[in-house]
């Protein structure tokens, strides 16, 4: 081990039974910047993550849409089923309706599953918290969870559907009646918005209500394991999609919401980032006063045949192994703090009773977190570079300071 | 020439001044000296005399303004002599020096861990030094466990851990009381005697002074032999 680099851990972590104050705050001061970043970086992912999840099992990676409806459905799943990296492929209709239980109304939107195909793209069965899929039919709905309590329905009771079918049929003068169907399923996705404003149907059920006959507005498509989501529009689109008609990856549909989330990612990490800036001021301070307290040490080096770049060296060393620590402290103290946010967050909202709000304005049933490899690696890095710069100055100092001068100020 | 090739240290004509105000104020006029191997020369003088100069000259820590300094014959420029004074030089200091963080044995190997690796070789040399010290038992204590005799003594050997042709020693005894003090000095003169290492002692105590080969006196800027 370099002379510098041993003398900079016996500084920092003397032996002895003197407590490493100096050291110990400044590491405390780095890991703190470096557990929130890695807090935060991870909870704001998880929002993209959980609305990917959702968003991807409740519709697949791709959607294939079209200008108008898509007449023949079953050519073009057939079509879609032989291009390379397609798992399964469903068709779907969905439109906004009004429903009418116990004299409550509510305006959700609803969505028509084709039963024979649904299963391989979309994982609603995870989903289904009372009844199941298989008692669906023309004349039953499931319900999402929050809409259900709303409407105070459950398994069993009845729902009027009214679809805007019924407004343009008044304008002829002729009468359609809203629809009676079965709940048969509660379903509870996880999603505030999803689950307080969806309701399922069969597809020919949904096709009925819209009048569309046997065409469809979109078909979902699920990727084979590996088979990005991207990479699967594009091979649709190339593989030569009827008129009119284009695959969109989920990405592609929430470009827009994405691009906001990760630019209020960004902009926490950044704001974040002036914690670890902080932090590495105060090891800079501390730096300083130690190589003003050292002085006498310092010349000692350099008369005892330690180089400037040397000394320098030292502190550099110094200020890097601080941001080691810190860095390891944090890591640790952020993926704890994450293993129990929920736990806390419920905590925090039980002792305020704010519970209903919290799940009301975030969304998620969970507070959610995913922790990207490539945000911890980003934080590593950043952190110690930080870290190293804050022991550039004291460095300088140290480097400048002549032998005889040290020794002169005894 | 042969004189200078055999001379473990040569000083010639150094000179050095300091500004004081608008005027400069001449520490050292044209200081001689020539140190051979296994040879102690002892500096006294009055406080403010310029001997903690002449040994900063000598030690290559800081410039002349004139004269020339040899170290085993090669021109020694201050600017560029870290690296070799990190070989032929032991300094021994009357504050002890020694690094507070690091344990007896450790303060005893810094100079061979700047100068480069430390092997096996170099642990047993430093524990070796420690015992001849008589400080076997303390290598693993930190300066603040030691008295102030014990701090010089693993200062003494910290300056001999290289085997340097030449050791300064600055008012060694300083901090010691007058017992401490003396066998402090009788240590190192003992040590200098088996390394046939060449040996300057600034001190203002005639008795340790008298000890060395040679006596001298730097006064007014000017060392005086004998």
């Amino acid at each position: 081990m370099p002379w510098y680099v041993h003398l900079a851990l016996k500084q920092l972590f003397p032996a002895g039974r003197r407590f490493p104050f100096f050291t110990a705050i400044s590491v405390l001061g780095v890991a703190l910047g470096v557990a929130l970043l890695i807090v935060v970086t991870s909870v704001m992912g998880g929002f993209g993550y959980e609305i990917r999840r959702m968003i991807v099992e409740t519709e697949g990676e791709v959607q294939i849409k079209a200008r108008g409806l898509i007449g023949d459905s079953a050519s073009l799943l057939r079509e879609v089923a032989r291009v390379p990296g397609v798992q399964a492929a469903t068709p779907y209709a969905s439109g906004v309706v009004m429903v009418m239980a116990n004299g409550r109304p509510a305006y959700p939107a609803m969505r028509g599953l084709d039963l024979a195909t649904v299963a391989g793209v979309v994982e609603l069965s995870t989903y289904i918290r009372l009844g199941t899929l298989d008692d669906l039919d023309d004349d039953s709905v499931l319900v999402s969870s929050e809409l259900a309590r709303s409407l105070g329905v459950t398994i069993g009771d009845t729902l009027e559907v009214y679809s805007p079918l019924i407004i343009e049929r008044l304008r002829s003068d002729e009468v359609f009646l809203p629809r009676e169907v079965r709940v048969v399923g509660l379903v509870e996705i996880g999603h505030q918005q999803l689950d307080s404003s969806m309701v399922y149907g069969t597809l020919r059920l949904v096709q009925d209500l819209y009048g569309l006959g046997s065409a469809v507005h979109g078909i979902n498509v699920r990727a084979r394991p590996g088979v990005g989501e991207d990479q699967l529009a594009r091979r649709l689109n190339a593989s030569g999609l009827p008129v009119g008609m284009q695959a969109f990856s989920w990405m592609d549909s929430f470009e827009e919401f994405l691009w906001v989330l990760n630019l209020e990612k960004g902009m926490i990490f950044f704001l974040l980032l002036f914690i670890v800036i902080v932090a590495a001021f105060s090891v800079m301070s501390s730096l300083l006063i130690s190589v003003v307290r050292k002085t006498r040490e310092i010349g000692l080096l350099g008369a005892l045949g330690a180089s400037p770049r040397g000394v320098a060296a030292c502190y550099c060393a110094q200020g890097l192994l601080i941001g080691v620590f810190g860095t390891g402290v944090g890591l640790a103290l952020g993926f704890a703090a994450l293993a129990v946010r929920n736990d806390a967050v419920m905590l925090i909202a039980r002792l305020t009773q704010r519970e209903d709000e919290l799940r009301r304005f975030y969304q998620f049933s969970n507070l959610p977190a995913h922790t990207v490899p490539g945000d911890v690696l980003t934080v590593v890095i950043l952190t110690l570079v930080i870290s190293f710069l804050a022991g550039l100055v004291p460095a300088w100092r140290a480097a400048r300071l002549r032998p005889v001068e040290a020794f002169r100020s005894e | 020439m042969s004189e200078r090739s055999n001379a473990v240290l040569q000083a010639r004509g150094l000179s050095k001044s300091y500004a004081s105000g608008d005027r400069r104020l001449a520490v050292l006029r044209g200081v001689d000296l020539l140190l051979h191997a296994g040879e102690s020369v002892s500096i006294r003088g009055e406080s403010g005399a310029g001997k903690s100069t002449l040994l900063h000259l000598l030690a290559g820590l800081d410039s002349p303004d004139e004269g020339e300094l040899f170290w085993n014959g090669a021109r020694i420029d201050a600017r560029r002599c870290t690296a070799v004074r990190n070989r032929f030089l032991g300094l021994i200091f009357q504050s002890f020096h020694l690094v507070p963080e690091l344990t007896a044995e450790d303060n005893v190997l810094l100079p061979r861990r700047i100068g480069g690796r430390v092997d096996a070789a170099a642990r047993r040399r430093a524990v070796g030094l420690l015992a001849r010290v008589g400080l076997d038992e303390r290598a693993a204590h930190l300066p603040s466990q030691l008295s102030g005799g014990e701090r010089q003594r693993v200062a003494v050997a910290r300056a001999l851990m290289n085997q340097p042709s030449l050791l300064l020693a600055d008012e060694p005894t300083g901090n010691l009381d007058e017992r401490t003090g003396e066998s402090v000095i009788t240590l190192l003169l003992e040590l200098v005697a088996e390394t046939q290492t060449a040996l300057i002692l600034v001190t203002h105590n005639p008795a340790h002074a008298a000890r060395t080969s040679r006596q001298m006196t730097l006064s007014e800027g000017i060392l005086h032999h004998g």
